[in-house]
């Protein structure tokens, strides 16, 4: 896709560039979340999610710091594998 | 009873001091009794965008250090008989003042004027501490670069904790056909990011260079687009309601037909 974009030179603006990086980088100074604590956090946070869904996928959990329209938004994300015990 | 009023920025270079003149200037030309202070200590450069550099005797941290009266360190506008500059000391060390100083220096200077503005030094130690120290209020200058927005979201953050009410935002150097082609931030995109309220736009001017260059102030020149969009500042500082982004009236027809395509309505 950034193969066609630059064939037909139509990338992004950079007005939009900037802003995206402007966003990601004042939550991440805002908020004062450490690479480590981050790191941290998810391990707490698959160890206490795996106690009540087992199906979660623990390796597979992202944390994120988000920019929300209204307010900053702390987001994870955590996959589950799909099972059929019920059936 | 003067309103003081800090004109800071985090990053350097965005044009603090160019914008404490004009607004200095502009404030005086409405008829107030205005002082402009310069607060880089070590760093003097406010009386020579002013064109007052020649006139200098006594300054700041003198005052400070009670080997000169305030009446003695002021200097008098080349023009305007109400615009004073009490100018930064060129020499000294800055550590020389310390936020209550300027505490007492603005609180001494109160009575006499109806605005003093305070030109803030770049960064977020000591010598920011001490311009916002004695201010009723704040205006952070940024420009539409990544690095000045950032630097600025800093600075909101830092002048909110020291209670000095929410800041107010001057964006300065827009070029108004980058901005249009998609290239620049906005002033609507840069007040979303920094969540503060607007008091003005200035257009990217060459007039700005040369007025700086002759020690003259742009708000004197009818045909500066930059002048114009300070006096508009002043204006809304003293409370009159004037709408933002006055000066895009100047764009070509061009501008406005890519306009159209190239951003949202405002």
């Amino acid at each position: 896709m950034s193969f066609l974009n630059n064939l037909f030179n139509k990338r992004e603006r950079s007005a939009q560039v900037a802003k995206e990086r402007l966003l990601t980088v004042l939550v991440h100074d805002r908020v004062k979340l450490t690479p480590e604590k981050l790191e941290e956090l998810k391990a707490e946070l698959s160890a206490v999610v795996a106690r009540y869904v087992p199906e979660a996928e623990p390796a597979e959990i992202e944390v994120t710091l988000l920019r929300g329209e209204s307010s900053d938004m702390l987001k994870a994300d955590i996959p589950l594998r799909r099972s059929r015990h019920d059936e | 009873m003067a309103r003081v009023i800090t004109i800071t920025s985090g990053k350097g270079g965005v044009g603090k001091t160019t914008t404490t003149a004009n607004l200095g200037t502009a404030l005086a030309m409405r008829g107030a009794r205005v002082a402009v202070i310069d607060a880089d200590i070590g760093l003097r450069n406010l009386d020579v965008v002013m064109g007052l550099e020649n006139r200098i005797v006594y300054d700041l941290v003198d005052v400070i250090e009670g080997r000169a009266r305030l009446r003695q360190a002021l200097i008098k506008d080349k023009r305007l008989p109400e615009l004073f500059l009490l100018p930064a000391a060129q020499t000294r060390d800055k550590e020389a003042v310390t936020p209550e100083d300027m505490i007492a220096l603005t609180n001494q200077m109160r009575p006499d004027f109806d605005y003093i503005l305070v030109d803030s030094p770049a960064g977020i130690e000591g010598g920011f501490r001490n311009a916002i120290a004695g201010a009723n209020e704040v205006l952070i200058v940024t420009t539409p670069e990544v690095s000045a927005v950032r630097d600025a979201d800093r600075i909101v953050g830092l002048v909110e904790a020291a209670e000095k009410g929410p800041p107010r935002l001057i964006i300065n150097r827009i070029n108004s056909r980058l901005v249009n082609r998609g290239e620049m931030l906005s002033m609507e995109e840069v007040v979303e990011i920094l969540a503060i309220e607007p008091v003005g736009v200035v257009p990217d001017d060459e007039t700005i260079v040369i007025s700086t260059n002759r020690g003259e102030v742009a708000v004197f020149d009818q045909h500066s687009q930059a002048g114009r969009a300070f006096v508009n500042i002043a204006r809304r500082v003293a409370g009159e309601d004037v709408p933002l982004m006055a000066f895009t009236d100047q764009q070509g027809v061009l501008d406005r037909f890519f306009g159209l395509f190239g951003r949202k309505a405002r």
